[in-house]
């Protein structure tokens, strides 16, 4: 089994990008061998009330439910978020919570976002960071130039120790994972491993199996690049299981048996 | 008796475009101890060898504003200490143009006498400057290609540490003024506006090509530069970011002959006109 725990669906304004729709992105993910994904709905990144893209993510998957794990988008800063994650989590069937601050006009750590983690945190949803979305350096004129530090995702981390933050496109691992005495660090941190580099070796085998979780970015990002990331991962073949589907169902809370 | 063929004859895979690293793990690429970090240089050859890289374009560029002859000399000294590690790392000599004589000796140390393949130069000076015509002249005599920096940064980060950034524009002006040169274009995907620079490089200069590297995976990006500026034009190359540059090869709507071509063939068409 193979669980893509980065993917969208939705148009992104800024570049045409083919299999936008659910049908399309399935087809593309299981071409390549991958059995299930995580999805957000790319427009919750833009819409001012951006719970009408949960909205219309759940309804795009719902033919689907054997492939997509849904992945709501909320703005803390913004109103009625409160009534919006239980009805994510509880009516819609959404499975983890997606911040994207760089997108939403607030600091990460900030006390709202400190209260959506909690909050969804007691309703069993991990809570999805992405470092960036694409690459700032080619970033269009109304896209945002910000991505969040390592060190905004670290006191992050600390202030919700109660959370499960899985940070996607992220650029930083050791550092992130461990401290200088090569202890661990953030027990509630994971981290996608798109952007993973030299085969992950500037880790231990077993934290890598642990901490790392399989992702691809797609539709915006070719799919091959993970693929052989999480080929030629140092780690042994169970190691390679958890980091290619296993934590991503554990915490997902995916059913035993689903794909 | 027969000539020698090249050691890259045969290969399937060659990265247009990869960097060692210094001993020094404080140098970065800002300067250079003239040591080769070999641990480094033999986990890449590995690295490489499971993703089917048999050959490596490797140059030790210097990205700080204006590096002197010998600091430069350093540099090309680490990438001859990589190629007498391995031959499976083929040289790029490192230039700052601006020494115009000391350039022209450098590359007769690490071209004519050093046995590398190519000139690799960095941001100090775009590259339709006409400081570096003496360069851009003994390259086509040799017949030599010269891979460039290159990026259409958006971000206020790119613009501001590097000003004198050749983009695409450079590049297709450079072409025309340097008409006998062979011209790469590096990292497609390194991180700026590739669809920008794919506009600008789809008037096709005969003597312009495309490295693919770049640690960017947009989907499309390959196919989109194929497009751009022909099948012909495009390197296979990395920049380090290996997975990334074998797998949005892998992931383009390409035939398998038409991925060769990118993988290898326009490489060694390349490398084969080397006259010295």
């Amino acid at each position: 089994m193979l669980f893509d725990i980065n993917t969208a669906i939705g148009h992104w304004p800024f570049r045409r990008v083919p299999h936008e729709s659910p049908s399309e992105l399935r087809a593309m993910l299981g071409a390549k061998g991958i059995t299930g994904a995580a999805v957000a709905h790319t427009h919750g990144l833009f819409y001012l009330n951006c719970h009408d893209a949960n909205l219309e993510l759940a309804e795009a998957i719902s033919g689907h439910a054997d492939f997509f794990v849904g992945v709501a988008t909320l703005n803390p800063t913004y109103a009625a978020w409160e009534r919006d994650l239980p009805v994510c989590r509880e009516k819609l069937g959404l499975r983890a919570l997606r911040l994207a601050p760089q997108y939403h006009g607030y600091r990460l750590g900030c006390p709202e976002s400190i209260a959506i983690a909690q909050a969804a945190e007691a309703l069993g949803m991990p809570v999805l960071l992405p470092h960036r979305v694409v690459d700032v350096r080619g970033r269009h004129w109304f896209d945002t130039e910000e991505t969040i530090g390592f060190d905004q995702i670290a006191a992050f981390c600390e202030a919700v120790p109660e959370a499960t933050v899985i940070v996607t496109e992220a650029c930083f691992y050791r550092d992130a994972l461990l401290g200088e005495d090569g202890s661990v660090r953030h027990r509630n941190l994971y981290l996608e491993l798109s952007r993973a580099r030299n085969g992950m070796c500037d880790l231990p085998a077993e934290i890598a199996a642990e901490r790392m979780l399989f992702g691809t970015g797609a539709p915006l990002k070719s799919i091959s690049p993970a693929l052989l990331k999480l080929e030629l991962a140092e780690v042994d073949d169970p190691g390679r299981q958890q980091i290619a589907w296993q934590n991503a169902h554990r915490l997902l809370g995916i059913a035993p048996g689903r794909p | 008796m027969l000539a020698k063929q090249p050691v890259w004859q045969t290969a399937k895979r060659i990265d247009a475009h990869f960097h060692v690293s210094d001993a020094d793990p404080g140098a970065g690429f800002s300067r250079s101890s003239g040591k080769l970090d070999r641990e480094e240089a033999e986990r890449s050859l590995r690295q490489a060898g499971k993703l089917g890289i048999e050959f490596l374009c490797t140059s030790f560029p210097l990205t700080s504003e204006s590096p002197t002859p010998e600091e430069v000399r350093r540099a090309n000294d680490v990438t001859l200490e990589a190629m007498a590690v391995s031959e499976r790392f083929l040289g790029f000599c490192y230039l700052n143009p601006g020494y115009t004589r000391e350039s022209l000796a450098e590359i007769e140390r690490c071209i004519v006498d050093g046995d590398m393949v190519g000139i690799k130069l960095y941001h100090q000076y775009r590259i339709c400057d006409p400081a570096l015509t003496p360069v851009m002249e003994r390259a086509a005599e040799l017949r030599v290609p010269v891979l460039m920096h290159a990026g259409k940064g958006r971000d206020t980060e790119t613009q501001t540490q590097q000003p004198r950034l050749s983009d695409a524009s450079h590049f297709v002006r450079a072409a025309a003024i340097f008409p006998d040169t062979m011209l790469i274009h590096a990292h497609i995907g390194g991180g700026g506006d590739w669809e920008w620079a794919l506009r600008h490089l789809e008037q096709r200069p005969p003597n312009l090509y495309v490295d693919s590297s770049g640690s960017v995976v947009d989907a499309g990006i390959v196919n989109k530069t194929v497009a751009a500026i022909g099948l012909e034009h495009v390197l296979f190359a990395t920049d380090m970011s290996m997975e990334e540059g074998v797998g949005k090869v892998l992931d383009a709507d390409l035939t398998e002959e038409q991925r060769e071509r990118i993988f290898a063939g326009n490489m060694k068409d390349i490398l084969a006109r080397r006259r010295v």
